[in-house]
């Protein structure tokens, strides 16, 4: 089971996980990172881990059980 | 310390078309000293895991307006505003008022109008005699127009601004003098436009942070809405048209990998992405930042307190230990997790509308002349020398 969080107090609105992934992470109305679907199934696993490794806060948060 | 000079910095672009020389061997140590255009020394951080980390860490300070700071230019004091605190809590602050303005929806609204733009000034590349020099005909005009409406700046005023912000980004190409008043013209420019604003609001992003100053306690001050809206309107569209003009120049250096990109138009955002690796239109001269503690790096060396320190972008993007055969141009790249726009909280606030015109651009330019080529050898294309952009001055075009 994969889970992805997302720290909106440090998310700099590089809107790249919204890019790679919309319907897992959208914005609020200032831009801040939203996580949409908590535990995405498994053909955006990998995207999600990109998603989290390239984010410029380091704000995405994945674990996987 | 040895005594012998560390090398110039920014790195020489020889050939113009290559990365330069120098960039393979900066990743045996975590960080070098090298020389500015103004004769001073400061640390310029070289490896990718210590990049990343250092762009995040608040030991360095963005304030470089310390008279013990190293100085990018002799003849110009860029990037320092002794009244402006770009550092947290009051630059978090200010980044806020501007990011709601660059989410991907709104990016995403704003796309419909760059095609409208780059299909317009197409139009007129294909009217016109050949060769066609590509910045003046797409590269300047595209982001120009963009940031304007953004900012509810007259595009007509472009020409005005343009030889302003030419000066204020001079390192070694003006004299101090000429500099001062590029300068000076430009703050009084960016003053009118303010003050007209005020009168008669816009739908524009340069209105809603008037309307902030006059509304919200404290949030900006003067001299700060004045300052942010100068940076942004440079920052709006330098950056992102050297990058469409020298990105292209070196995509048709490749033509094998235009044919590519002309079978297959989803290869476009990665090639984007891989000329932003390799292909940055700067140096990192911008990053300048000044160290308030000791930092020690991935090699076990430390950078001292008080001093000068440079994340090398472009060294970071050339990491071999971060991406395979870096200094490969490979539009398929896949985990291009790239340095270009920085990191951290001062990640660049404009990166998802500069993607967004780079792919525009570019998908819009091959799918509209499908035999299009460089019209000069490769080799002479000139670059920008004195100045903080270091891209292609002279593009010429044809198909």
């Amino acid at each position: 089971m994969l889970r992805v969080t997302a720290n909106s107090e440090t998310c700099a609105v590089s809107s790249l996980c919204v890019y790679r992934l919309p319907g897992v992470f959208d914005q609020d109305e200032d831009g801040l990172v939203v996580v949409l679907d908590e535990t995405p199934s498994g053909e955006f696993h990998e995207e999600v881990r990109r998603a989290a490794r390239g984010c410029p806060t380091k704000s995405i948060r994945v674990t996987e059980d | 310390m040895s005594t012998q000079t560390p090398p110039r910095y920014p790195f020489a672009w020889t050939p113009p078309m290559q990365v330069p020389e120098a960039l393979r061997h900066v990743h045996g140590s975590s960080a070098m000293e090298v020389t500015l255009p103004s004769g001073d020394v400061a640390t310029l951080v070289t490896r990718y895991k210590d990049v990343r980390a250092l762009f995040a860490d608040k030991r360095l300070s963005r304030n470089i307006a310390r008279p013990d700071c190293a100085r990018i230019s002799k003849d110009n004091d860029l990037f320092m505003d002794p009244e402006i605190d770009p550092d947290p809590p009051k630059h978090t602050q200010v980044r806020s008022l501007v990011t709601k303005a660059f989410t991907a929806r709104r990016i995403e609204a704003l796309r419909p109008y760059v095609q409208q733009v780059a299909d317009e000034l197409l139009d007129e590349m294909a009217a016109g005699p050949q060769p066609v020099e590509l910045n003046e005909a797409l590269a300047f005009p595209l982001p120009i127009k963009v940031i304007c409406k953004l900012l509810g700046v007259p595009a007509e005023d472009r020409d005005q601004f343009r030889a302003y912000v030419d000066g204020f980004l001079s390192v070694t190409k003006l004299p101090p003098e000429e500099v001062g008043q590029c300068r000076q013209n430009l703050w009084k420019y960016l003053g009118d436009l303010i003050d007209a604003k005020r009168e008669k609001p816009g739908d524009d992003l340069v209105s809603e942070l008037i309307r902030v100053r006059d509304e919200e306690d404290n949030r900006l001050n003067d001299h700060e809405l004045h300052f942010w809206c100068q940076g942004l309107l440079i920052a709006g569209y330098v950056t992102t048209a050297s990058q469409i003009g020298t990105g292209t120049a070196v995509l048709l250096h490749h033509p094998e990998l235009v044919r590519q990109i002309q079978e297959d138009w989803s290869l476009v955002p990665s090639t984007v992405e891989e000329l932003l690796r390799t292909q940055i239109m700067g140096s990192s001269v911008g990053t300048m930042r000044y160290a308030v503690e000791d930092i020690p790096l991935s090699d076990g060396s430390v950078i001292k307190k008080g001093t000068s320190v440079l994340l090398s972008e472009e060294g970071a993007n050339m990491d071999p230990e971060v991406f395979d055969n870096p200094f490969e141009l490979d539009i398929r790249r896949q985990e291009n997790h790239h340095m270009t726009f920085g990191a951290g909280i001062h990640y660049c606030v404009g990166a998802a509308l500069a993607r967004m015109e780079l792919q525009v651009a570019t998908e819009s330019l091959l799918r509209r002349f499908p035999d299009i080529r460089l019209a000069a050898p490769a080799e002479e294309l000139p670059r920008a020398l004195g100045g903080f952009m270091e891209g292609f001055t002279e593009i010429p075009v044809e198909w």
